[in-house]
């Protein structure tokens, strides 16, 4: 139960220790402060886990390198087997920042709710689950598995913004969980259609085992056996592995079957998925349940949406949409970068408006996850360059980084929001000014941290921003050019709120004597976010050796897919696939 | 030789090291809530200063201890014509390393030069993707030392001076320009330290884009000079003026920087580095550079857009139009580059920034706003000329010309004495871009170095007056030379520079020969091309002559003259040592850093002068015309070329004949006021006005930029998001509130419920019907079950008959 060295053991244990810690805290006769310092706990052993993959103190180990792309500590056990859903799980370079982020940003986040007061037991319950739930989306590749820790999570959280939210919380919460099961109910169709077009009998045998398919885990002959009895089956064996998809989707055409509007089967997976995603990024014009949430959540809460659930959205359509759906993928390419793009000007300009604080760093949340959908998107590896897949690398690889960098940036932002709020109770932008003068260190952190929002060189956001929009020019030229011009909008919104806020002569708000300098704990929070916004601004590799190749692999994966398929790739228009009749297709 | 990058990068971390110390050390108490005292804020200032001196005294070690004895400089290209002898004489690795074969495809022929001996390598890697990387690298030719050498020097004196200018912060400031709500002025801590820590960021950054070997790292310094210009514009925070103007500034450059990712993309995407140099690796091939790519040496070292460029273009081309095989885009590329040094260097349309940015304490508007800052985006197109095309260097031509002489005339009617110097920055960069965009490399980076110690020099001497008035307003001074002699005759030294004074052909003052040879090329351009391209000419001579006039009018109302406000007059003093000090050094480089010494260095054979230092580092294939490819008749004429007899002497005379006749004016108008001022302001009344109100681009591009800007975002935020997108969402609601309306009344009360009912009352009417049949008579019941029973017997009869039998 213990053995950490085991993956199914570890992993289990990262994802659902929070969840045991609270089922644990709603049974026992706790109250206030008591329950805040074991929930505390559990995030900072969560984190340490995390942690601990890095550094191999005596559990599994995150290795790095080329030779490690693949996924690592990979288990599979079966769950429900009539069904082929199974318990699988691993990490790879793509999912294994996200998770320590994620594990990182709980604590902080645990470190911001101690002002919350009401309910407290309720709030670690919730609070508890929703990491589970976090946790359990970027470490689970079964489809179903996936989707039930992603309906996890939206729970805990629709709880948390409608009781412990501001004024308008119903709203805003009721908004956040419609617009999410919205895309959820897509997502559910896609699976199901991806799930009965599956055959696992089209896979080889070595890619059953390295997929999970069948277990890695068992004995070399109980291996073989389920191997065979599944490729020697006369009925399609369907799956929910969604590595089993990646292969299926990239090496054999069961998704290309023509479906609905003369668009075939993946290309409408795409869609549904796509949208399903993008609904959690934000991207416009799918975004307004964002600025409502933030600005109606309370703070630590907002912290985890900026910080962790948007990053979902990027994950899903890098883990999912692409390797899955490559045909679609290569058709709508455009579209995906366009709404990248639109996002990245819409928020911007949008976020300009603002006079509420809050508001504001929500719609430049809208702007700066354009960037990652528009690196996501950038195929620029076609026929006319040798498909030369450096450039979507770089793209692919900013996007990731830009999901970290965001990660930091928005949620130090909306813990910098969430400090002058505590002490004021407003968010008005007009009626602030000369904080700089009150609250030196405090204003000396959030200086910072929009500036690594703003994208400063030296500071987290720079990164991922430079490596996003320098390799979108071989995609597009027009795309590349709005790109860039994004650079001066946000410079404006920035800066202005931050003349608005921290600048000027005197405080011109009501509560002014509240605002007393920052407390040790407040302190802590925002320190090591924006150490941490420093030290990827500046050394970039130690994140990107982890995440590099994993993004490489699949970007390298989808450049061969591309080769291998000339006709569809090289005349722009969305397939016209003849389908290969096959005899295993059931009647 | 190979001790060179480790030491410069010693002196460009230093800065950095001391930014580190001050910003931590003094962060640290104020975090545990202690009030940092104000003696030992002054220790920030003597960290920064050492940090900063010891860079200068690398920098110069490097300068004249390793790279001038191991690279003595050649001939002096002042005297061009003897140059092919001197040449014979000297094997000097200066030489351009290899002269290109002639060849004669085109019917003209080429001789142009290779690239001048650099250092060039990477020491960091940031990212990297197969063989794509962004790296932090050095790039060390003569240029990158040469401005190591000046930024450092004048970043020396000018942190030494703030260190006497600044000391009103080392104790409680009471800020009179600002006034709280209860009407009486701000109170506030001195920030003595704070100044000392973004001045050392500001050198750091500024060196980095010197050392800078690729343009990934350059745009890494550009920017964070512009955050450091920002914090330093608005150092007193609590002014609305200076924050306002701090983010002008930024905004504004970030305009530029813009254009400038757009160069940036378009260069690495066909070119897949962004390296000035060929870089070495560890297993001793090289990596190859822009450079080298676009000027390759089997072209003879010409121009030529690489085949991955033709192809982009291709690729790209809509039927019909002609090809441009790539020249389209390198013209992109090196027109997106010089957005961003418009921005930095405040070219005109992009210059509004910089004149407000004076809102800044004075040392920062020498040291960003003079020698520094701006300097950097004159820098970086001198860095990068090599991947300039004939029509790219126009534009930046016709950009020069139209910015040297917009702020002279601006410049002529300012009266805030830091405005008039702003100004005249701005018009002065203009020529450097003029003369770089003309040909003129030599030109234009020898007049950016001149430039860089005569105008720190002014900008120092117009802080000592306001430090000893207590304004900035020139028609309140006058007089002033009696109280404050060595400020007053720094800046007439200041004031002869910049106007260019001294004996044609023999011996001037730096601005002179600089200037002059500025205007050699302009006359060569003439020459050259013919018609138009004389305007060239016509207005830098404008410029000149409004240059030495604007200048003098600063002096004479200053300095000369009966005090005009004798309240500020009385109380007027010399300013102390510590910032006369640097006054007196930066005036004799003002006067002499443009001569060309006949000094015998051990190991240096010909003459030390920044204009021959410069001329071995001319960028590869520069030298021979370069002509046109999208504009066939433009010629950018040989630099070299521009200093025969027959170019030299009628530049000569011109420039220094527009000085004098700008110095004269003035003299008449303010000195001797035989003209006086407000006559002339009279006749000239339209003008007037226009300059004045800055021939009114702020009002401009608030009603063009920032005005749309603020509505398109109020209309997204409002109209689009929450009344369109966020109206359908509503709408849904509506519908579906709605619809489950309809659902609940017509269908579950109305029909379902209403039947349901129905068939109750019905059931109930039919009960009440059948009570009647309950009489308890047993004879009717017998009766029944007869009925019935023959009844049933016939029924299942028939049934079985028809139906079940068939």
């Amino acid at each position: 139960m213990f053995e950490f060295a085991n993956p199914a053991v570890f992993l289990t244990w990262l994802v659902f220790l929070p969840a045991v810690v609270a089922l644990v805290i709603a049974f026992l006769p706790l109250r206030g402060e008591t329950i805040k310092w074991i929930s505390l706990a559990t995030t900072v052993v969560v984190f340490l886990m995390s942690l601990s993959m890095i550094f191999g103190w005596g559990s599994v180990k995150f290795q790095t390198g080329e030779e490690f792309a693949g996924m690592q500590n990979l288990f599979a056990i079966d769950w429900i087997p009539s069904f082929g859903i199974q318990y699988l799980m691993a990490t790879d370079g793509i999912s294994f920042p996200l998770i320590v982020l994620t594990a990182f940003l709980c604590v902080l986040a645990m470190g911001a709710s101690w002002p919350i007061k009401k309910h407290e037991k309720a709030y670690c319950v919730l609070y508890l689950l929703l990491e589970t739930g976090m946790l359990g989306v970027f470490c689970a590749l079964d489809f179903f598995l996936f989707y039930v820790f992603w309906e996890v999570m939206l729970l805990p959280m629709y709880f948390l913004i409608g009781i412990w939210g501001g004024p308008r919380k119903e709203y805003a919460a009721i908004k956040f969980f419609l617009y999410t099961l919205f895309g959820s109910v897509l997502m559910l169709i896609a699976i199901l259609m991806l799930y009965f077009n599956s055959d696992l009998r089209q896979l080889p045998a070595d890619q059953l085992v390295a997929t999970g398919v069948v277990s890695p885990h068992l004995e070399e002959s109980v291996r073989q056996e389920r191997v065979q009895n599944i490729l020697n089956s006369d009925a399609p064996q369907h799956t929910f592995n969604i590595l089993a998809m990646q292969y299926m989707g990239q090496h054999t055409d069961l998704f290309t079957t023509p479906n609905w509007l003369g668009q075939s089967l993946q290309w409408w997976a795409f869609v549904l998925l796509g949208i399903g995603f993008i609904i959690k990024v934000p991207s416009v014009p799918i975004h307004t349940w964002l600025p409502d949430a933030h600005v109606e959540a309370p703070t630590p809460i907002s912290m985890i949406l900026a910080g962790i659930l948007l990053k979902m959205g990027g994950y899903g359509i890098i883990r999912i949409c692409y390797p899955i759906c490559p045909q679609a993928g290569f058709d709508l390419a455009y579209v995906v970068c366009a709404v990248g793009v639109v996002s990245m000007v819409y928020g911007a300009f949008a976020a300009m408006a603002q006079t509420d604080f809050k508001r504001l760093v929500a719609y430049s949340s809208v702007s700066h996850m354009g960037y990652v959908v528009l690196g996501l998107g950038v195929w620029s590896a076609v026929a006319g360059n040798d498909f030369n897949p450096e450039y979507w690398e770089m793209g692919m690889n900013g996007a990731m980084f830009q999901m970290i960098a965001h990660g930091i940036s928005s949620a130090g932002m909306f813990f910098i929001v969430g400090v002058v709020y505590d002490r004021v109770h407003h968010r008005n932008l007009n009626e602030f000014g000369g904080l700089f003068a009150k609250m030196p260190v405090y204003s000396g952190l959030a200086v910072g941290i929009f500036f690594a929002a703003l994208g400063l060189p030296g500071l987290c956001g720079f990164i991922g921003e430079v490596l996003v929009v320098l390799s979108v020019w071989n995609f597009s030229v027009a795309l590349a050019v709005i790109s860039a011009a994004v650079v001066i909008l946000t410079a404006g919104y920035i800066l202005w709120a931050v003349q608005r806020v921290y600048l000027g002569p005197e405080y011109k708000g009501p509560h002014g004597e509240a605002l007393t300098p920052i407390t040790f704990r407040e302190f802590s929070i925002a320190a090591p976010l924006l150490a941490f916004a420093i030290y990827f601004g500046v050394n970039p590799q130690a994140l990107l050796n982890y995440m590099t190749p994993s993004v490489n692999k699949t970007v390298v994966e989808l450049t061969e897919w591309a080769k291998d398929n000339p006709s569809v790739t090289q005349s722009q228009q969305p397939a016209t696939v003849a389908t290969p009749i096959r005899p295993q297709i059931e009647s | 030789m190979d001790n060179l990058p480790t030491l410069l990068m010693i002196a460009w971390l230093l800065p950095l090291a001391s930014f580190a110390v001050i910003c931590i050390g003094y962060s640290v108490p104020q975090l545990l809530g202690l009030r940092v005292r104000y003696s030992t804020q002054k220790i920030a200032s003597y960290i920064a200063v050492g940090a900063i001196v010891f860079g200068f005294l690398i920098s110069a070690y490097c300068l004249f201890g390793i790279w001038l004895p191991e690279h003595p400089l050649a001939a002096s290209s002042h005297h061009g014509e003897e140059q092919p002898d001197e040449l014979a004489g000297q094997a000097s690795p200066f030489r351009p390393t290899a002269f290109a074969e002639e060849h004669s495809e085109e019917g003209h022929k080429h001789a142009t030069n290779g690239p001048p001996l650099y250092q060039a390598g990477d020491w960091y890697t940031l990212a990297r993707f197969g063989s794509l990387k962004l790296t932090i690298g050095y790039y060390i030719d003569t240029l990158t030392i040469a401005m190591f050498c000046m930024v450092t020097l004048i970043a020396s004196c000018i942190h030494i001076y703030a260190v006497g200018y600044m000391h009103d912060e080392l104790h409680d400031v009471t800020d009179h320009e600002v006034t709280l709500s209860n009407g009486e002025h701000l109170h506030r801590r001195g920030r003595f330290q704070r100044f000392f820590q973004y001045f050392s960021l500001f050198s750091f950054s500024m060196l980095g884009i010197c050392i800078s070997g690729n343009l990934a790292m350059t745009f890494v310094f550009w920017e964070l000079v512009g955050i450091c210009s920002y914090f330093l514009i608005g150092f007193y925070i609590e002014r609305h003026s200076a924050s306002t103007a701090a983010n002008k500034a930024f905004i504004v450059n970030r305009v530029g920087d813009f254009g400038m990712i757009i160069g940036l993309m378009a260069l690495w995407s066909t070119l897949g580095t962004f390296s000035f140099g060929d870089v070495d690796k560890a297993d001793g091939t090289k990596e190859r550079g822009m450079f080298s790519m676009l000027h390759e040496q089997s072209n003879g070292y010409e121009l030529a857009p690489t085949q991955r460029m033709i192809d982009f273009d291709a690729s790209r081309q809509s039927e019909g139009s002609e090809p441009t095989n790539g020249q389209w885009l390198l013209f992109v590329a090196g027109v997106g580059i010089f957005c961003g040094c418009m921005g930095k260097s405040a070219q005109f349309p992009l210059h509004t920034w910089l004149p407000d940015a004076m809102e800044g304490p004075t040392p920062v508007s020498a040291l960003v706003h003079s020698a520094t800052m701006v300097a950097a985006g004159v820098f970086l197109v001198g860095r990068v000329y090599p991947i300039f095309t004939p029509e790219a260097l126009l534009v930046i031509a016709v950009i020069g010309c139209i910015t040297l002489f917009l702020a002279a005339t601006i410049a002529i009617t300012a009266v805030d004495i830091k405005r008039v110097l702003a100004y005249s920055t701005v018009s002065q960069l203009g020529f450097m871009m003029l003369a770089l965009g003309l040909g003129g490399w030599v030109a234009g980076l020898f007049h950016l170095i001149t430039h860089a110690f005569f105008k720190s020099l002014l900008f120092l001497c117009s802080g000592s007056v306001i430090h000893a008035v207590h304004s900035n307003d020139m028609r309140q001074m006058g007089g002033l030379r009696h109280k404050m002699p060595i400020t007053a005759y720094t800046m007439l030294i200041g004031c002869l520079a910049i106007a260019g004074i001294g004996i044609p052909f023999v011996l001037g003052f730096s601005g002179f020969h600089s200037k002059d040879v500025i205007v050699e090329q302009a006359i060569h351009f003439g020459q050259t091309n013919g018609g138009y391209s004389w305007l060239f000419v016509v207005v830098p001579l404008a410029g000149a002559l409004m240059t030495s006039f604007y200048m003098f009018r600063l002096w004479y109302m200053t300095f000369a003259g009966k005090p005009r406000d004798h309240h500020r007059y009385n109380h007027a003093h010399e300013s102390p040592w510590v910032m006369a000090g640097p006054l007196v050094l930066l005036a004799v480089f003002a006067i002499g850093v443009g001569w060309t010494l006949p000094m015998q260095m051990p190991g240096v054979l010909s003459r030390l002068g920044v204009e021959n230092l410069l001329d071995t580092a001319r960028p590869v294939g520069q030298l021979g015309n370069k002509h046109g490819v999208l504009l066939p008749n433009l010629v950018i004429p040989d630099e070299h070329a521009s200093h025969v007899a027959a170019v030299k002497i009628p530049a000569g005379w011109s420039a220094i004949l527009v000085a004098v006749a700008g110095i004269a004016g003035a003299t008449v108008v303010y000195l001797w006021e035989v003209i006086s001022a407000a006559s002339l302001r009279r006749y000239l009344n339209l003008l007037y006005h226009a300059t004045w109100n800055k021939w009114w681009f702020d009002e401009l591009y608030d009603f063009v930029f920032v005005r749309p800007t603020l509505a398109i975002s109020r209309f997204i935020a409002f109209a689009l998001d929450r009344g369109l997108i966020d109206s359908i969402l509503h709408s849904f609601a509506w519908i579906y509130r709605g619809l489950a309306a309809v659902v609940a009344i017509v269908g579950d009360r109305w029909l379902i419920d209403n039947s349901v009912d129905t068939v109750a009352e019905k059931t109930w009417d039919l009960g009440l019907t059948l009570r009647s049949v309950q009489t308890g008579q047993l004879r009717q019941y017998v009766m029944f079950i007869v009925v019935c029973t023959i009844a049933l017997f016939i029924v299942a009869t028939l049934w079985w008959r028809f139906a079940v039998a068939g």
